[in-house]
């Protein structure tokens, strides 16, 4: 049944599609408005269903190119999967930590983890880039980045 | 005010020295990030949008423009030297580009798409200059219904001139002003999809949308190409010279491909990468001698870059005066304008002269710079392409993350962000276009808005979208966009079957 990628995606969307139609239908209605604040969604979610059925329905066939796209070897997956958990440690952590340390910690880190093997050049972009930043908003445009534990 | 007085108004900006210097830092920056393989001009834009806060809007957004076609000028680089676009309106610069570096004549290559891109931005900039005052005379009178016929046009014709399939730029586009939908509508204030999260009542601000869609999700597909080549530093670029034989040679596609170039950067889903490929294939058609295309023919080189130039300046066009942009990157320059309280539209050629002249009088300023720039500092320029990608990898996340908190400083939005660039990433790799997507976001909450006042003028009845010949044909167009692709796709697979 779900032999095509472009079925599964179609299936997920028709999901995603009717659960957006059934919040829109949960929307309240006022009675004097010509156009009420759920007229547009309600619009969109039917589209939606319609649309993502034709991609269920379709027969196109992807092509080659398409299919390489989609071939990405599992390692590669987490390596990009473990990029993702740092800048969410990263997002975490930087507001009590402070931007400075942070992204030091960040650009260092992320660096040497996709394959940087320069050490020394990696530490000194890794601690003037977050200064640098920080001197430029900060200073220059007024705006606070957090300090975090550091005095200044 | 005429287009003379406008023009000297214009140059007012431009050539003061904020202007000057604005023009210089923002063409700059374009071309250094135009050149990295996989970082085009949305997220060369998006990232120096938090620059801008604060600044005032003339300088700020002559700074935008030069980045934005700064980074189209700057995407030729990598396309001649590496064979890796810098962005998507360069891909036909290699065709004839590249062969020409593998002969030993990177330096030539370099500075014949140089040429053609000054020559092709800067008659396009003409163009801009004589066409926006007066399309914006006649938009001054255009109602809601027909603002929100364009939009919808400008959707439509996004979704079928998208690469790939019309079903999944369709879907693209849809999600998009889906998304506009979350927060209180500012009509009812009806609270929508919000789940009672106060982080949500706003919406998502449009640069978390396009940082996370592009930006992050140019990153991830990095991070997959991690190991491919960067430039390498014994790689010889070879003399610039270039003969006037030569430039007789590229002044007939050059000229042509300009003018085709303005056109189709004027109409609204084209823009500069269709623009680059209908010219590759028109000089290839007329040439007498088609064969040498594709190895490293001067012609083939020039085409491309004189067409995507122009072709960005020509998308100025209905930004400027109609305030609707016609692709995904001037979505993101109309996002530039608001961030700096700037409508644009009909009413800005009247009520802020200095914005609308001067972006078009600094556009001149800055095609010469980047002439000027590049010429002789291409070989130094060209370094950039040497940063090790994991370097340009953490740095790109951490631009994308700052730019994103310092405008709400509410850590929600970078988690947003990254949900925003993990979407962006599952696009790229299941083939659904992200261009269309970000313009239906920045269209969505306009179209909705023009729709309802319709509506209200009309007491709800939907014919007024029909009652009056300009939305009706508009909507027309619109329809047929979307049909006639899908139509020639289906002949064309009934006769196959036939054979």
């Amino acid at each position: 049944m779900l032999s095509t990628i472009n079925q599964r995606i179609g299936l997920i969307l028709f999901i995603i599609a009717a659960i957006y139609l059934f919040l829109s239908f949960q929307l309240p209605n006022y009675p004097y408005a010509p156009i009420d604040a759920d007229v547009i969604p309600k619009g969109l979610g039917v589209l939606m269903l319609v649309l993502s059925a034709a991609l269920f329905f379709s027969r196109v066939i992807e092509t080659e190119a398409e299919k390489e796209k989609r071939n990405i070897p599992k390692k590669e997956l987490l390596v990009l999967l473990a990029v993702f958990a740092m800048i969410f440690f990263y997002i975490l952590l930087f507001e009590l930590i402070g931007f400075i340390i942070m992204t030091t910690v960040f650009i260092f880190f992320s660096s040497w983890f996709l394959g940087y093997t320069k050490w020394k050049t990696n530490i000194i972009v890794s601690i003037l880039f977050p200064l640098g930043m920080y001197a430029i908003f900060v200073f220059a445009l007024g705006i606070s980045l957090p300090r975090g534990i550091l005095p200044i | 005010m005429n287009a003379f007085d406008g023009m000297i108004t214009g140059f007012q900006v431009a050539l003061s020295w904020e202007g000057i210097l604005f023009v210089l830092i923002g063409v700059i920056v374009g071309t250094l990030i135009g050149m990295m393989p996989g970082l085009g001009p949305i997220s060369a834009i998006a990232i120096m949008i938090p620059i801008t806060y604060g600044m005032d809007p003339a300088p700020a957004l002559v700074m935008m423009a030069g980045v934005y076609y700064g980074a189209v000028f700057g995407g030729s680089t990598s396309s001649i030297l590496l064979n890796a676009p810098g962005i998507s309106g360069t891909v036909a610069t290699a065709f004839d580009g590249y062969p020409m570096a593998q002969q030993g004549k990177a330096g030539k290559a370099l500075a014949i798409a140089a040429i053609a891109s000054f020559f092709g931005g800067t008659v396009s900039v003409i163009m801009l200059m004589l066409l926006a005052p007066a399309l914006s005379s006649v938009a001054i009178s255009f109602g809601p219904p027909a603002y929100f016929a364009l939009m919808l046009m400008g959707l439509t014709a996004i979704s079928s001139l998208s690469e790939g399939s019309t079903i999944k730029a369709m879907i693209s586009a849809v999600a998009g002003v889906m998304v506009v939908t979350i927060g209180i509508d500012p009509q009812t204030g009806t609270q929508r999809f919000t789940f009672g999260n106060v982080n949500l009542f706003d919406g998502f601000d449009f640069l978390i949308i396009a940082l996370g869609l592009f930006a992050i999700a140019e990153v991830c597909m990095l991070v997959l190409n991690r190991k491919n080549r960067s430039l390498s530093d014994d790689q010889k670029l070879g003399s610039l010279k270039v003969t006037r034989a030569d430039l007789k040679e590229m002044s007939g596609p050059m000229t042509r491909q300009s003018f085709v170039g303005f056109i189709l950067g004027v109409l609204p889903g084209a823009g500069a990468t269709i623009a680059s490929f209908i010219s590759y294939i028109f000089e290839k058609r007329i040439s007498k001698n088609p064969e040498e295309f594709g190895k490293g023919s001067i012609k083939g080189l020039a085409a491309p870059e004189s067409s995507n130039n122009a072709a960005t300046s020509g998308a100025f066009v209905p930004l400027l005066s109609l305030g609707i942009p016609g692709s995904g990157t001037t979505a993101v320059m109309l996002g530039a304008f608001l961030v700096l309280g700037v409508q644009p539209g009909p009413l800005l050629m009247t009520d802020r002269p200095e914005i609308f002249w001067g972006i078009i009088a600094s556009m001149y300023l800055g095609n010469i710079f980047l002439l000027v720039l590049n010429l002789p500092l291409i070989p130094y320029l060209a370094k950039i392409l040497s940063i090790p990608r994991p370097l340009l990898i953490s740095l790109v996340i951490m631009f994308s993350l700052i730019g994103v908190y310092s405008i709400s400083f509410n850590v929600f939005d970078l988690y947003m962000l990254l949900v925003f660039g993990a979407l962006g990433f599952a696009m790229r790799v299941f083939s659904f276009p992200a261009p269309p997507f970000i313009l239906a976001f920045i269209l969505g909450g306009m179209m909705e808005q023009a729709f309802r006042q319709s509506m209200t003028i009309s007491n709800g009845n939907l014919a007024i979208f029909v009652n009056s010949p300009l939305p009706l044909s508009l909507i027309l167009i619109a329809f047929l966009s979307l049909v006639i692709p899908g139509l020639l796709k289906w002949r064309g697979r009934r006769r196959l079957a036939k054979m």
